[in-house]
Formats: structure tokens, C-alpha cells, sequence
């Protein structure tokens, strides 16, 4: 939150060796701002764009109450994810145990509410009070003809990164290659992981690859439908795009599956096209290599044209940069495209090598962010004075505060920025950000000072 | 057991349906409310240089943090000790201690507000005793305040929590009653409003009425913060002296019934005068707080309230005929209910379902009887302890004109293919709500602007031609 974390005595020095790198070994420090979720949030946020099947959190309403609806990942089919479903455990429940109500709540939604399949979610209280997600899934199970699916995922395990790595072991161990259907390879396609379809930036991926030939299998998570998921086994390549927080699902599938992967990124021209090359590379097909670079080209080329009244706009501005996750480095790249400078960048919750990543592109004059805090965040606008802020929702309204345009790159925002098409999106979203007249207004000062014009 | 699944839309729309929908005992789809420390954390805000501290894993804070800040565009602070699963196995007190350690080394509070997330209330954790030992240790001065709140999510809902943490605050920093040293002032409090706007509407009437006051608590400037180009950690809420002074109150008035019965019992249990009126939505529930401060200052009502008042009573007559014969379907927290309930029961509106998962035996007596009393109410249900699902199946086979209630109700009123109004918490979907009140005369003005505007804009937009009118 607002820490100002060299205040603090950090337990594991070590971990902060690297100027600004982020601090994934440190656990949240107590007392300081809860930035960071917990494990169960992090399970949802991997699982739940996961669209036909129901989604059922065995927790107090907090949990729920607090969490249905709200990530903004989109669907093309089913909305049934969306539903809220909890057993809003109460009083009683903590006393007497819950697993009578989850069992019964889990044949209630199979009965009525048609599900692919159930995640079950636990929560700090219900694992706590001692209930037995597992075997009550499995009890379920036996009297239904679809998966019910245990996510164990109390929120006190950790951070997100943890929930996100369960989510994975959860896919793999029950999800991947137990569908019916064939086991065989399918050429050509690909599984897109860690691309949770939010503000539908999936949908700006899709054309480039149709175009190329290159078949989606599924992605793991967005709009994903739950039998493509479980034939996700039958892809010829792993394509990792958010981060490292499903590398072990990703290895896992090398092993038992043999499929290879590939970490990539869909945001910014360099990335795109460095991405698609790298999955015709990797898809071993010398047509499609051919095709892809040819077809690079021309989007490149088209891209370049249309956005370049944005960067006539923007160029030579100079940004701060402050996010997590895959877009750490790719945003580098993309702000570099519009002619944008980056005085300073900053990461929470990437790995460090993503770290070392953004840091080895960005200009060497920029400022690494040493204190990823909100104090540090609010003490280097007030120092650098950037045009425009670049980061994740949870710094948007403090940065409001200091009058400097923002644009939100994480899942609250409402539009996509993947793909060649994200990327003129993106560039059209930052132009009218930073263009606002909002700005002039709230830095003029007020009442002017004397001898000062008003204009 | 059914094997058979029809869970296709057109069944979930049907009557047969929505019998089963209603037999549902243990599974709660779209919950129409949040949890206990949502609330105390919002209670906390409104005292001058208070942190909210979360004894809890970390999660839960980071939900509190997003669900308000998403509502009201604003950042808002808040600290968790961060327990973990070493603290489950030991209890959470080296997490409290050093959590509080940091918490005051980092950002220099005047009070911290600790209450509970679901973890520590599970295992036990007495915060007292922890409380007394972090003194010990020298983690906060032996002297520095820290209010407390039990505020498990299992129970209750956010309106209790808001509940126990003004108790929690008022029973930490006041000093004890003497009947020698009853200061002059009303000590008014809100409850569980997320209104801004509400809150200086209670101030600005106050003022004008001249009566000494205490607004307890005012988050106002906190959760709707001017933008002077700096962010400030603290801003002006209620005083430290007037928490202080808080038992010396000449006199309480709570404007909420259901969110306040914890701190009306505990200021009786300090012989300590209150009283405790509806929220004042509506001519009649206005009425009732301009009177009860009236009465409190022993002088006439301004000339200035009852020209406001008769602005209120002019845009009624200027209106009713949008309203009256309507049929609405509502949700949300008891208190907002009941305000917004007497208010289309005097414009002649008819409620017809009306929703509330987190209602009280008392609340379902008083919405009763609310409804007994007009010829509007005869037609209305209230459902309470339902969730949003159940209103879904409500809406679709006994059809209405509008619902009123927060951003959560958008699906059902999607598949209702009905307007929604919003009111309540929270609202995440619309810009500014918040910064109108929906208390006093002016809130009046301002719920008959939202619904009725509403309904007129989908009458232009669906009216055919020979139709479409520059009157409406």
C-alpha cells in the first residue's frame, strides 16, 4: 500500500540484491499496505475465466461477496462463470462443519444451473474448521456424471502468486487429457497460457493466428470452454504469456505430454510479430515460417501507418512505467513505439527475470523504481514530473491525486491492447489519456498568484 | 436426484422454476452483500488520522481495499498483519505485534483501528491480551490508541461491522461519562452510509439549524477528496477531541436503525441519551430528523429548511404522475430499504418485491407494518435473507417497471429487460452517484430526478414516431 518499505527492516536482504527487482522470496510484510491478494485470489484469477462450467467458493460471503463479476475477463459462449456461487458459511457452519452444505450446494448447481463441471474453492474458514473438500467432491462426483473439481486454495497459504501455481497443478493433475476424444497431436496447434481473455484482448490475438493458419487449442484460461481445455494435451506448442506464474503447468505438459514451449508476449508491434515468429520457429513448419514473416511485415507496416498520428501526438513524452507480469517488459517496447520516453520503471509482482528483461531494454539514463511502494511510486512523480503514468489499477486514483494522466494496462480496464489491432487500441486509449483537457485544467493554479495571467 | 439437467434460459425464466429456485436452502447465487470488516473498515476511516489494521490473512484487505476503491474512485488505506499458516498452527500474535510495530513506525497514525477477518475469529486469537503484550514489547507507546472489533465474516454483514467498530472507536478513545462535564453538542451519526454526499447534506443541515454537532463518523473528505495535486494519507474526519468527548455527548441521534443497535445498546450501558430514527429518505423521513434536531436545540426551523422542503414537495407534484402506479422491485441493506420504501410509498410508486439478504427479525416487523400502512404497500413481498438470484426469478415471472439497488442487480435487471436504478453499495458501474444525496429534502429532488428521468429516457427511446414527443 503506501509503504515506504526502506522504513522497514527487511527480514530477507538478500532478496533485494537488485535494485528495484521484485521481492517474490519476502513474504507480505504485517503492518504493511495489503497490496497483494491471497492464494484463493489467485486461484480464481487463473480458473475462473474458465466459461461453462460453475464456479463455487465454500467460504464466508467474504470471499464471494467480495469477488463474483469481478475480473473483467470475457466470453464468447456460456456466462456461467459469472454466476456468484457460495455457500456462505455462517456461524453455525464454523461450528458444526460445512461439508453437508457444500454437498448439498454442489448437487444443487449440477441440477439446475447445467455445468460443464464444478471448481470447488476452499477458503481460509473452511479449511480451518476442517472440511473435507476433497472427499465431499469426490462423494459428489460419485452421483453425478460430471468432474467436481477441489481447488485447495486457502487464502492464508500466500500471495497470489502461490493461488496461481495451485490453479496450475489443478489443471494439470485434473483437467488436461481427460476428455474422451483423441489424444493425437493436432499440427499446428497451439495453447495460449496465462491470456485470460480481459477486456477481451484474447479476441485481437485470434485473427493474426486464423490468418497464419495457426489453430488456438485453448487458452489457459481465457474464454476457454472446458472440453477444449481437457484436450488441451493435443497441442503441438505451449505458448506462456503472462508471466512465470504457470511455468510449472507449462513444464509439466513438456514432461508427460511432450509439448514444447515458448514464453511470448502480444503486446507492442516488436513483441507480436517477435512472438509469432517464434511460434512458427518452434512449430517446425518451414510454409508457416515463411508465411508468418511475410505477414509480420505487412502488419507491421499497416500497424506503423495507422498509428503514427498517435505517435506524431505523443512522441517524445516522457513516462513512468510501473506494472507486473509479462507486460513489464513488453510495455517497454510498445511505449518505445509511440516515441514515449521512460524516465522510470518499477515492477511488483513479475519474477526477476522479467525484471532483468525490462531493465536490460529500457534506456540506461531511465530510473529504476528501488521502492515499489506506493510512497516510492508517489515520491518519484513528485521528483521526475512525468507526461503520463503507465501501470496496474491499484495505483490509478493515487495517481489521479497527482494530476498526472494514467492509463490502466491490468484487468480493470475495459479495452484490449493485444494484437496488432490491440496495439492501435492502445496507442488511440494513451493519445486521448494524455491529451485530455483535464489535465491543463487541474495544473493551472488556483487563484492565480498575483501578477500571473489566468489563461 | 434429477439427472437430467434443464437449466436452459427459458426454464430459468419459469414459474416451475422459481419454486424450485425458492427451495434452495444452502446455496447462495449473487449474494446481494459483503462482509463484517468491509463495514469496520469504513467506520474506521471516519476518524481524524485513524489506520484500519485487518488481524487476518492478507487476501481480505486487498478485497476491502478494491471493493471501495472501485466504488468511489478513490485510493483507499488499510493495513493487514498478514497472517499466514505458521499463524493458524501458532495463533496470530507475532503478526498482530509486529504488524502494529510497523504499522505505527510506517505511517504515523493518531489511532489505529484494529478489527477481525475470519482467520483469527476461526482460531481464538484474543487481541486483548495480544494488544496488552505489544505495548509490553514496545511494538506502540503504552499510551497509544487501539481500537478493537471482532468482525468475523461468518456473521453478520457489513452493516454490523460498522456497527461494532464505531463502538470499538468510541469505547477506546472516549473518556468515561461525568455528568459535571456533558459538553453541548449532538453527536450524530450515520450508520452505515456510503454516501458522501449524505454526510455533508447531515452537516449542512445541521448547520443550518445551529445546532453545536458532531458528525460520528465522517469519512466525507476521505473516501471523496478534493484533488489538490497531492495525495494525502489522513484527511479531516471526526476530531480526536470529539472521540475524546464522545461520552460527555449532550445527546446521540443515529440515522440508521440497523446498522447502529451495538453502539445504541452500549450508549445506554453509559447512561448516555440517544435516539434512533429511519434513515431520513423521503418528506416524512426528513421531517422526523428536522424535528428530532429541532427539539434538540430548542429552536424553530429555519425559514430556509422550509423553503428547501417545499421545493422537495414541488418537484413531487411536478412529478407524481411518473410514479404513482409504478411497480418496483428493491434491494439492498435494511436501513436504505426502509428510507427508499416511504419514499415511493408517498409518491404513490408500489413496491412489489423487495429484497434483503442481510435483514433482521425487527427490520422484516418494521417493513411490514411500512407496507401495511399504505394503500401502495399492499402489493409488496419482502424476501429477506434471498440473494440476487432469487430476485432474478422474481423479476422474470412476476414482471415490475424498475429495480432500484446497487451494481450487482444489472444481470437481473438485464434479463428482466427493466431499467435499474442505482442506490446503495456498490456501485461500480456509474460515475458520481456518490456525490448525490439521497438523505434531506434535496435528496428527495435527487431520487425523483434518477428514477423518473430513467424511465422517461426509455420512453424515448422506444417510443414509435408518432409518438415521440418534445413534452413528457
Amino acid at each position: 500500500m503506501f509503504t515506504n518499505l526502506t522504513k522497514l527492516d527487511l527480514k530477507d536482504k538478500k532478496c533485494m540484491s537488485d535494485a528495484g527487482s521484485p521481492k517474490l522470496c519476502m513474504k507480505a510484510l504485517p503492518g504493511e499496505g495489503a497490496e497483494r491478494s491471497c492464494a484463493y485470489d489467485g486461484a480464481r484469477v487463473v480458473l475462473m475465466p474458465i466459461t461453462d462450467v460453475a464456479h463455487l467458493v465454500h467460504g464466508p460471503i467474504a470471499c464471494a461477496g467480495n469477488s463474483w463479476d469481478n475480473r473483467g475477463a470475457r466470453s464468447s459462449g456460456s456466462q456461467l462463470f459469472r454466476r456468484g456461487l457460495t455457500t456462505d458459511i455462517m456461524e453455525n457452519d464454523v461450528i458444526y462443519g460445512g461439508e453437508k452444505k457444500l454437498k448439498e450446494s454442489i448437487l444443487e448447481i449440477a441440477t439446475r444451473h447445467d455445468p460443464k463441471a464444478i471448481f470447488v474453492y476452499a477458503t481460509c474458514v473452511s479449511s480451518l474448521i476442517g472440511d473435507d473438500v476433497d472427499k465431499i467432491c469426490q462423494e459428489a462426483e460419485k452421483e453425478l456424471t460430471i468432474p467436481v473439481i477441489p481447488v485447495n486454495c486457502p487464502g492464508f497459504l500466500g500471495d497470489k502468486n502461490i493461488g496461481n501455481r495451485i490453479a496450475g497443478e489443478v489443471l494439470f493433475d485434473r483437467v488436461i487429457g481427460t476428455g474422451e476424444g483423441s489424444d493425437e497431436k493436432i499440427p499446428l496447434a497451439i495453447n495460449l497460457i496465462g491470456e485470460y481473455n480481459i477486456a477481451g484482448d484474447l479476441w485481437g490475438v485470434l485473427p493474426d493466428l486464423e490468418n497464419l493458419g495457426i489453430t488456438l487449442q485453448t487458452a489457459i484460461t481465457g474464454d476457454a470452454n472446458f472440453d477444449d481445455l481437457r484436450s488441451a494435451h493435443r497441442a503441438s506448442l505451449n505458448v506462456l504469456i503472462c508471466s512465470k506464474s504457470l511455468t510449472n503447468l507449462v513444464r509439466k505438459m513438456e514432461i508427460r505430454y511432450g509439448i514444447p514451449f515458448i514464453e511470448g508476449s502480444f503486446y507492442g508491434i516488436h513483441d507480436i510479430s517477435e512472438t509469432l515468429i517464434k511460434i512458427a520457429t518452434a512449430l517446425e513448419d518451414p510454409d508457416l515460417l515463411e508465411r508468418t514473416l511475410v505477414y509480420v511485415k505487412t502488419k507491421e507496416e499497416e500497424t506503423r501507418k495507422t498509428i503514427a498520428r498517435y505517435r506524431t501526438l505523443l512522441e517524445n513524452r516522457q513516462a513512468i512505467l510501473f506494472t507486473g507480469g509479462v507486460k513489464t517488459w513488453s510495455m517497454v517496447s510498445t511505449l518505445a513505439e509511440l516515441g514515449i520516453n521512460i524516465l522510470a520503471g518499477g515492477t511488483q509482482n513479475s519474477t526477476p527475470e522479467d525484471f532483468q528483461r525490462m531493465k536490460a531494454l529500457m534506456d540506461p539514463s531511465a530510473q529504476i523504481i528501488e521502492d515499489t511502494s506506493s510512497a516510492g511510486f508517489l515520491k518519484i512523480i513528485a521528483e521526475r514530473k512525468p507526461d503520463l503514468i503507465v501501470a496496474g489499477g491499484k495505483t490509478k486514483y493515487l495517481a489521479h491525486k497527482t494530476r498526472t494522466p494514467f492509463l490502466d494496462i491490468n484487468h480493470g480496464r475495459k479495452l484490449p491492447y493485444a494484437g496488432y489491432q490491440g496495439m492501435i487500441q492502445f496507442a488511440e486509449t494513451l493519445t486521448r489519456t494524455v491529451l485530455s483537457p483535464v489535465w491543463g485544467h487541474l495544473r493551472r493554479e488556483f487563484p492565480p498568484k498575483e501578477g500571473e495571467q489566468d489563461d | 436426484m434429477e439427472t437430467k439437467t434443464k437449466a436452459t434460459t427459458a426454464w430459468l425464466n419459469t414459474v416451475e422454476y422459481r419454486e424450485k429456485n425458492f427451495a434452495r436452502e444452502k446455496l447462495v447465487i449473487n449474494p446481494a452483500k459483503a462482509c463484517q470488516p468491509l463495514g469496520a473498515l469504513l467506520c474506521a476511516l471516519g476518524v481524524e488520522g485513524c489506520l484500519p489494521f485487518t488481524h487476518g490473512s492478507q487476501g481480505c484487505t486487498a478485497y476491502f481495499r478494491s471493493t471501495l476503491s472501485r466504488h468511489y474512485r478513490e485510493p483507499i488505506a488499510a493495513v493487514s498483519d498478514s497472517m499466514t499458516e505458521d499463524s493458524a498452527v501458532f495463533g496470530g500474535q507475532s503478526n498482530l505485534i509486529e504488524g502494529l510495530k510497523n504499522a505505527y513506525a510506517v505511517y504515523n497514525p493518531k489511532v489505529i483501528a484494529i478489527f477481525t477477518s475470519c482467520m483469527a475469529e476461526v482460531i481464538g486469537d484474543d487481541i486483548n491480551a495480544y494488544l496488552g503484550n505489544a505495548r509490553e514489547q514496545e511494538a506502540i507507546p503504552q499510551d497509544f490508541p487501539v481500537a478493537q472489533a471482532n468482525t468475523p465474516s461468518f456473521k453478520g454483514s457489513h452493516i454490523t461491522g460498522y456497527d461494532t467498530m464505531l463502538k470499538g472507536l468510541i469505547d477506546c478513545l472516549a473518556t468515561p461519562r461525568q455528568e459535571d462535564k456533558i459538553n453541548d453538542r449532538l453527536y450524530v451519526v450515520p450508520g452505515f452510509d456510503t454516501y458522501p454526499a449524505n454526510l455533508r447534506e447531515y452537516k449542512r443541515l445541521l448547520k443550518m439549524m445551529d445546532a453545536p454537532y458532531t458528525l460520528l463518523p465522517d469519512y466525507s473528505d476521505v473516501v471523496d477528496a478534493p484533488n489538490l495535486g497531492t495525495f494525502e494519507l489522513y484527511q479531516k474526519a471526526t476530531s480526536i477531541s470529539e472521540m475524546n468527548d464522545a461520552l460527555n455527548a449532550a445527546s446521540y441521534l443515529l440515522c440508521q436503525t440497523y446498522s447502529t443497535p451495538t453502539t445504541s445498546k452500549y450508549l445506554a450501558s453509559k447512561a448516555v441519551p440517544f435516539e434512533t430514527l429511519s434513515m431520513p429518505i423521503g418528506v416524512a423521513g426528513t421531517d422526523k430528523f428536522i424535528e428530532s434536531v429541532a427539539k434538540f436545540t430548542e429552536k424553530d426551523v429555519p425559514e430556509e429548511i422550509t423553503m428547501e422542503r417545499g421545493r422537495a414537495i414541488d418537484a413531487m407534484t411536478d412529478s407524481h404522475q411518473y410514479i404513482h402506479g409504478k411497480k418496483f422491485a428493491l434491494f439492498g441493506d435494511p436501513d436504505v430499504l426502509i428510507g427508499l420504501v416511504s419514499f415511493l410509498l408517498e409518491m404513490g410508486g408500489e413496491p412489489v418485491h423487495i429484497v434483503c439478504t442481510n435483514s433482521t427479525p425487527l427490520f422484516k416487523k418494521a417493513m411490514e407494518s411500512l407496507l401495511a400502512s399504505s394503500p401502495y404497500g399492499q402489493g409488496a413481498t419482502l424476501y429477506a435473507g434471498k440473494d440476487l438470484w432469487h430476485l432474478r426469478s422474481l423479476l422474470v415471472t412476476e414482471p415490475v417497471d424498475m429495480l432500484i439497488g446497487d451494481s450487482h442487480g444489472k444481470w437481473a435487471a438485464r434479463d428482466a429487460n427493466i431499467p435499474l436504478v442505482r442506490v446503495g453499495f456498490p456501485i461500480t458501474d456509474r460515475v458520481n452517484l456518490h456525490r448525490y444525496p439521497i438523505i434531506g429534502y434535496s435528496g428527495v429532488i435527487n431520487l425523483i430526478t434518477m428514477i423518473v428521468n430513467t424511465f422517461l429516457e426509455d420512453v424515448d427511446r422506444n417510443s414509435p414516431e408518432a409518438y415521440f414527443e418534445m413534452m413528457r
